[in-house]
């Protein structure tokens, strides 16, 4: 993984942030990591002030994403990512603790790169995020289009 | 807190709507107060009829007697009249026959006499029998009788001294003229009788015309007061038969509004329901996030707990040696002594514990959350052979059955029309429980059996297991609740989700059974169920 890449968690439970920060460093990803509590903050940070997102042109993200935020879903946050032409590049993980079948179904069809159902099981949570730290190092991200 | 927002207006809306139930109550109240004090008031009145007219009737007989009777002695005084001038003819006539004899002797003459005689007699008798109920006549009579006697004695003798040739003492005796007072007093008593009968005749028509007068006006008053009933018996006859248009009317309008009533509440227990099923999945969803992380940070202490526990070994061994040695990473079989042995013990217990009612609540959590999205499928009905499903099922489960050396008898069922995947789950539950709950060391004996009624199939599974005490009936259908001994391994779901989705194909279900006889659950579901007895509107 490029050193570049930097990873945005939407995610409003500082427990699971920490959780999934601690594994994702444990499967040796230094990458930067950017957390963010609730919707809007990230909505800003990736849309800049004038909402086009022409501040990360260029840049390769990663995006990390909770659904059940307080102030908005991470449904709407999702399609606005891939509906913008800078960011419709970045992957996006929805990590979440919905295993509703209409949920998953309906993000995959917005365009989200993986699902992934937090599981409360410790053991297999902690398994999961480093297999995906693992999955970080190796995937390609492409830089947000010029 | 969207879910309790949702709720809260369910239950507001439900209860705003029940505010119309009290006043169609007041109303049926009302009904039955006022027809039976209507139907009193007519009894009454019937009852007043009935009297008047028998008053009628009873007055007319009694005027009708004395008529008869004022008739018969009206009569009667005519006939005394009669009679008396009868009296006074025979007199008469038995005076001019004399008279008659005695200036011709024609022997004629002398028979007319006899005759008249004869006559005379039994007229003053008759007349006496006649007046025998007055007395003033009968004296009169009395004084009558010797008077007429002495007449005809007299005319006898005057006749006998004719024939004799003495026809001079004859005319002698009738010059003498003693008989004309006695026949002077017989005209004066007999103008005295008549005068009484006269009397009498205009005191008796009086009476008669009286009674009759009553019987007239006692007719029209009684015809005018049973024309007076009919008339309010036909007011209040016509008014009841108003009140029963207008309850008739009443009744139709309320079973309108009653179905739309109906269907209002029923949409709104729809919504209410729609919202718990939300509001139960947003709840158990949302529990589960802090749960992640309870779970999270207790396995993190487990591994601080180790790294910990190895610090101290370690420094309680170098204080020990008084050498202290370098922690290495290798040292990974350090002996703990025996104190903090214990503490690391209790350490590991409190998150074994931890750990194991996380394991439990997440457990239900996932039970919750199938429950709600069971509600919320769709059903589809199609129709079922129930027996050949069945028999599926208990192919599913022939090992455990083998295993617990029980045979499951399915008897012919009848064919419904339901949901096949709501039916599997309901039956393999059953069945399932049936052979979990049998008694330990007796052969199990299961039975599914099933009939029709009423458009409803009736299926019983009887199983020869432990049984359920009846305390515990109510109970066993609660969610996470069971019942006996807790030997087995489960949730206390099963049975909950069986009765919500029997109730949801339209059915019942019970159970019957007592401790160690085995138990009998019942179900009852409508044979063919549609979608729109559920969903309509929806």
């Amino acid at each position: 993984m490029s050193q570049a890449v930097t990873i945005i968690m939407i995610e409003d439970d500082e427990g699971h942030a920490r959780l999934i920060e601690r594994n994702i460093r444990r499967s040796g990803v230094n990458n930067d990591i950017l957390p963010f509590a609730n919707g809007t903050a990230a909505v800003n940070y990736l849309f800049g002030s004038d909402g086009t997102g022409v501040d990360q042109k260029g840049r390769a993200l990663l995006i990390l994403l909770d659904l059940n935020l307080p102030d908005m879903t991470g449904i709407d946050i999702l399609r606005r990512v891939k509906e913008n032409k800078y960011l419709k590049c970045a992957p996006v993980v929805v990590l979440t603790t919905t295993d509703d079948s209409q949920e998953i179904k309906r993000c995959y069809e917005l365009g989200c790169n993986v699902y992934i159902t937090k599981p409360v099981n410790y053991e297999s949570f902690a398994n999961a995020i480093r297999q995906l730290g693992l999955f970080f190092s190796v995937i390609q991200v492409p830089p947000a289009a010029p | 807190l969207l879910g309790l927002a949702f709720w809260s207006r369910g239950t507001l809306s439900r209860s705003g709507g029940l505010l119309e139930f009290p006043l169609l109550h007041d109303e049926t109240v009302v009904t039955p107060d006022a027809t039976r004090r209507r139907a009193i008031g007519q009894i009454l009145l019937l009852a007043a009829g009935l009297v008047v007219l028998t008053v009628i009737s009873a007055g007319s007989v009694y005027l009708v007697n004395r008529a008869r009777e004022d008739a018969r002695s009206i009569l009667h005084t005519v006939e005394v009249e009669n009679q008396i001038s009868l009296v006074q003819l025979q007199l008469r006539r038995a005076e001019s026959a004399q008279r008659g004899y005695l200036s011709t002797l024609r022997r004629d003459f002398r028979s007319d006499f006899e005759e008249a005689a004869s006559k005379l007699t039994p007229a003053l008798q008759r007349l006496k029998q006649l007046i025998s109920d007055n007395p003033l006549q009968k004296r009169l009579v009395d004084e009558m009788l010797p008077l007429s006697d002495e007449r005809i004695d007299e005319f006898r003798r005057t006749i006998e001294l004719a024939r004799t040739q003495r026809i001079d003492d004859a005319a002698q005796i009738v010059r003498e003229g003693i008989g004309r007072d006695a026949m002077k007093h017989i005209d004066d008593l007999a103008s005295q009788m008549r005068a009484e009968e006269d009397r009498l005749f205009v005191e008796r028509t009086t009476g008669a015309d009286r009674s009759q007068t009553l019987a007239a006006s006692m007719t029209g008053v009684g015809s005018g007061l049973v024309v007076v009933l009919a008339a309010i018996s036909i007011f209040l006859v016509r008014r009841s038969a108003r009140a029963r248009d207008d309850a008739e009317a009443l009744l139709r309008d309320n079973n309108l509004n009653l179905e739309a009533t109906v269907d209002e509440r029923t949409a709104d227990l729809r919504e209410a329901n729609d919202e718990i099923q939300r509001f139960a999945y947003i709840v158990s969803h949302d529990l589960r996030s802090p749960l992640v992380n309870i779970m999270g940070f207790t396995s993190e202490l487990e591994e601080l707990r180790a790294d910990i526990f190895k610090r101290i070994a370690a420094l309680s061994r170098a204080a020990a040696s008084a050498a202290p040695a370098p922690l290495s990473a290798g040292d990974t079989e350090l002996v703990l002594e025996s104190e903090d042995k214990q503490l690391s013990q209790d350490f590991s217990e409190a998150l074994e514990f931890i750990k194991s009612s996380i394991a439990k609540m997440d457990r239900l959590i996932t039970a919750i959350l199938n429950l709600t999205r069971e509600g919320r499928r769709e059903f589809e009905p199609v129709r079922i052979d129930t027996r050949e499903l069945i028999e599926a099922i208990v192919t599913t489960v022939a090992h455990q059955a083998a295993e617990a050396q029980a045979q499951i008898r399915v008897e012919p069922l009848p064919h419904i029309v339901s949901d096949r995947l709501a039916l599997e789950q309901i039956f393999s539950n059953l069945i399932d429980n049936a052979l979990k709950y049998l008694k330990p060391g007796v052969p199990g004996d299961i039975s599914i059996r099933g009939r029709t009624k009423l458009g409803f199939a009736i299926f019983e599974i009887t199983d020869n297991g432990r049984g359920i005490d009846p305390k515990d009936h109510q109970r066993i259908f609660d969610l996470f609740r069971r019942a006996g001994t807790q030997d087995k391994p489960g949730q206390g779901i099963g049975l909950a989700h069986v009765r919500a989705l029997v109730r949801r194909l339209g059915g019942t279900m019970s159970v019957s059974s007592e401790l160690n006889c085995g138990s009998t659950f019942t179900i009852t579901l409508p044979i063919n169920w549609t979608t729109n007895k559920r969903n309509r509107g929806s």
